[in-house]
């Protein structure tokens, strides 16, 4: 009975991560485009506080969920500064380029929201 | 006596001849009878075509009547503009789920990633590997190298689709209305295709209409 329990449960566990994996359900893209281009950024990017692999041959493109996210670099002493927001829209590509000679480093939009400054849109 | 007697054989054959006469009368009105049936039959021929092609005609009317809401249905849903937008939408979604795939936080990618890591930690084990004999080593270390090239050709050719995968989406973004344009083009093309084949169907009614029309003829025309 407990074996049965056990493997209810564990297929129940796998049937919500796949939907919550599930490319079309409320997800958009972020393009993340570093300059000048290296075999590895090695500036530390966080979108929200989760911190990014780093950026392989000047591009990245991570699948995140709808809403707005914070893309942040590390500041040094663990602590971090916001460089813009970035909109992610359901099955819609944000880009943005970050230029990481400067510091801190700065966002550049492809396309800007309202505040198209510190706002990215697709 | 000769000449009663004569008079009433003269008589008899009278009778005779009246009453030969009046059976080839008989036949010959039962004859002329039997010929005006026969006539009347010919005559119900152009009836029974009038019929036919009624009946044709009257089968078709359905025909046609279905065929006419069936365009009228097929044009409303072509030149709806929504439906443009959701083709867009659908086209859109089926990028995103390819692009989601090789994304960088994507499965294929992340498996991809994995087994270099593995080659690599392969490597530098084998590099610190006293097990073996140094020809070995070398051997195992060659086939790590060989699997490395090709993990490494393997994760650039995603790097490819995931570039190809992120220009399309972009590009499906940027042209959106464009792209609706040309759809709704499409979809103008398909309602004039289904206009087309409505007039053929109604072409044939009419001349079908025509042939019945055409077959009916007034007694003595």
């Amino acid at each position: 009975m407990r074996r049965v329990l056990g493997l209810l449960a564990s297929a129940a566990i796998v049937g919500a991560v796949i939907v919550a994996c599930r490319p079309g359900a409320d997800a958009g893209y972020v393009e993340i485009k570093t300059v000048p281009v290296s075999a590895v950024a090695q500036t530390a990017l966080y979108l929200d506080a989760a911190k990014l692999a780093p950026i392989r041959k000047g591009s990245a493109i991570l699948r995140e969920h709808v809403g707005t996210l914070k893309l942040q670099a590390d500041a040094g002493a663990g602590s971090l500064t916001l460089l813009c927001d970035i909109e992610v829209k359901k099955n819609r590509i944000t880009s943005v380029t970050v230029s990481v000679m400067e510091r801190p480093p700065r966002c550049q939009c492809r396309y800007g929201g309202a505040d198209a400054a510190r706002t990215c849109v697709s | 006596m000769t000449t009663s007697l004569f008079v009433g054989a003269s008589r008899t054959r009278a009778g005779i001849a009246i009453a030969a006469l009046f059976a080839v009368g008989l036949a010959l009105s039962a004859s002329l009878a039997r010929a005006d049936d026969a006539g009347a039959g010919k005559a119900a021929s152009p009836v029974e075509e009038f019929s036919e092609q009624l009946e044709a005609f009257q089968k078709s009317v359905p025909d046609l009547n279905k065929s006419i809401q069936d365009s009228t249905g097929a044009i409303d849903s072509i030149t709806d503009v929504d439906k443009a937008r959701a083709e867009i939408d659908k086209l859109r979604e089926t990028v995103s789920t390819l692009l989601g795939a090789v994304s960088d936080n994507g499965p294929v990618s992340q498996l991809g990633i994995k087994a270099l890591n593995h080659v690599h930690d392969k490597l530098k084990a084998l590099a610190q590997e006293s097990r073996f004999k140094p020809e070995e080593r070398q051997f195992l270390t060659d086939r790590w190298r060989k699997l490395q090239e090709e993990t490494e050709s393997a994760t650039r050719e995603l790097d490819d689709a995931r570039a190809q995968f992120a220009s399309l989406l972009q590009t499906l973004q940027q042209s959106e209305d464009f792209i609706g344009e040309l759809i709704e083009i499409r979809q103008a093309e398909k309602a004039l295709e289904v206009i087309r084949s409505l007039t053929r169907d109604i072409r044939d009614a009419s001349s079908q209409l025509n042939k019945l029309i055409g077959g009916i003829k007034p007694p003595g025309a």
